[in-house]
């Protein structure tokens, strides 16, 4: 009964991005998980919504809106930091409000809370479209070759930045690489996971796998491993029990979180 | 013999931080091969002077030159290995093993698209042989002892055979006795592999008569070939604005 969901063409589109998601969601989270950083997810969240409700207010694609919003945002924060100085969770806060309510205020003045807007909020498998599957493979792509290309750079930097920038790798830039590819990745997950929700994709795999006490090389896989194994599941549950995708997902994940909590009580 | 340039050339370094003089006009020279002590009060400086050379802050005016390279076109950093002050403080639950912190020190020397060579490999198992820490390849940082780290990060700086090692404050929070045997340790590698140590200390008690060289930094810098003349109590109770007594270790 299972595999005759694969029947149906929403269901692959739904499983062909949902792994895509899952992996770059993992990998990009380690790195911010690392830095004490896990909020800029939740942050960057809230902003591509905005993209979304001007995407739905101009009749642009929702998704490209998305991206561009979050990527916008992604490189403001990043400014307003790493230049300016200011604390980085108060900058996060910000954001994350302001963006929220402006995201309000554009949908009402749209005048439709409506039920597509609640998709992009809890994800939903019936929503993945072949243009958005263009859309994610284009620049999941991209974000993926930029996570491969720096891995050691990225992880260098996240367990000692200052030692990294003294060894002449280029920091700044790096950093500015990071937010832009995280910023990706939460625009393109709104589809399957929702903006309230992404952030426990990116959070909790990497959080459960680092409990194991590994090496980051190991640690990094089995982050992967427990990202896709909860988007196969969710979304098997999602389509079994008529689920919002997002939240079967999370639930999932938080399994695997407090599995990992029991395994390696110290 | 190929004519070596000075490792770090410093003239007229000022540094000022929101508006406080932290140093001024500092000028030195430090060569190939030197074991040097840089030495004086906390908050003297000590630190910034350190970053300053590494670039890790822009000086207010002056000049920096790194083996006779003006700062800003410098472009080989891996000939400098650097062990920051709060390596002994590290995320417990970090995951890396030593073998990969130790392994990051070669990463400046690898490529974008580079994976481990077998020159790597070497690298990173001499400098573990080196510091003593082979045995501990698998254990996660965080697991390891002050004292383990602190040799697992002189490694990592290691790995990237650099020619000069900057050390900073090695000894926080590390007992008398592992202390000896630390500064032992970096003495024979400036004596047997003959890379060229800059090491901050607060301590002035440390100070051996085999120093090549004290930078004495409080907000003003003085510098000396001579420790010994410039341990006297009169010039460090100068530096220190105290009356200073000194404890001499002469082993």
């Amino acid at each position: 009964m299972m595999l005759e969901m694969f029947d149906y063409p929403f269901m692959q589109r739904a499983f062909i991005a949902g792994l895509m998601i899952a992996v770059l969601a993992s990998i990009g989270g380690s790195f911010i998980v690392l830095r004490r950083y896990s909020l800029l997810s939740e942050t960057l969240a809230h902003v591509s919504l905005v993209g979304v409700a001007i995407g739905l207010l101009l009749g642009y694609s929702p998704l490209w809106m998305a991206v561009l919003a979050s990527l916008v945002a992604a490189w403001l924060i990043e400014y307003l930091r790493s230049v300016h100085g200011l604390y980085s969770d108060s900058v996060l806060a910000i954001f994350l409000s302001g963006s929220l309510a402006l995201a309000i205020v554009i949908v009402s003045l749209a005048g439709s809370f409506n039920a597509s807007l609640f998709s992009y909020l809890f994800g939903s498998i019936l929503s993945v479209t072949n243009e958005d599957l263009w859309v994610m493979g284009i620049f999941g792509t991209v974000a993926m070759g930029l996570l491969l290309l720096f891995f050691k750079e990225l992880y260098f930097i996240a367990f000692d930045e200052e030692v990294a920038r003294a060894s002449g790798l280029p920091v700044t830039l790096l950093n500015f690489m990071l937010v832009s590819v995280i910023a990706l990745v939460i625009a393109l997950s709104i589809r399957v996971v929702g903006t309230l929700l992404i952030g426990a994709l990116m959070v909790i795999p990497p959080v459960a796998a680092i409990r194991f006490g590994m090496g980051f090389y190991p640690t990094t896989l089995l982050s992967i491993a427990i990202a896709l194994v909860s988007v196969i599941v969710g979304l098997g549950a999602s389509y079994l029990f008529s689920l919002p995708s997002g939240a079967a997902i999370v639930l999932f994940l938080l399994l695997f979180f407090i599995a990992a909590l029991v395994i390696n009580r110290r | 013999m190929k004519f070596s340039p000075p490792l770090f050339e410093v003239e007229n370094l000022n540094f000022e931080r929101q508006g406080n003089l932290v140093l001024k006009s500092a000028t030195f020279t430090v060569l190939p091969g030197e074991y040097c002590a840089i030495i004086g009060p906390n908050g003297g400086g000590k630190t910034t002077l350190v970053r300053l050379l590494l670039g890790l802050e822009k000086p207010t005016s002056g000049s920096i030159k790194l083996f006779g390279v003006s700062q800003n076109r410098f472009k080989e950093w891996n000939r400098i290995g650097y062990v920051p002050q709060r390596s002994a403080l590290v995320d417990t639950s970090f995951p890396a093993t030593a073998r990969e912190v130790v392994g990051m020190g070669r990463y400046s020397r690898r490529g974008i698209f580079g994976f481990e060579s077998s020159e790597d490999k070497k690298a990173i198992e001499e400098s573990m042989e080196l510091m003593g820490v082979s045995d501990l390849s698998d254990r996660l940082i965080g697991s390891l002892s002050g004292g383990q780290r602190q040799r697992v990060m002189i490694a990592r700086a290691l790995a990237s055979r650099p020619e000069v090692l900057i050390v900073d404050e090695p000894n926080t929070g590390v007992d008398v006795e592992s202390q000896h045997r630390f500064y032992e340790l970096l003495r024979r590698l400036n004596r047997v592999k003959n890379v060229s140590i800059l090491f901050i200390t607060h301590d002035v008690g440390v100070i051996a008569e085999d120093i090549s060289r004290v930078l004495f930094v409080n907000q003003t810098l003085l510098s000396s070939q001579h420790p010994s003349d410039m341990l006297r109590c009169d010039e460090i109770s100068r530096l220190y604005g105290t009356p200073a007594h000194l404890v001499c270790h002469n082993h």
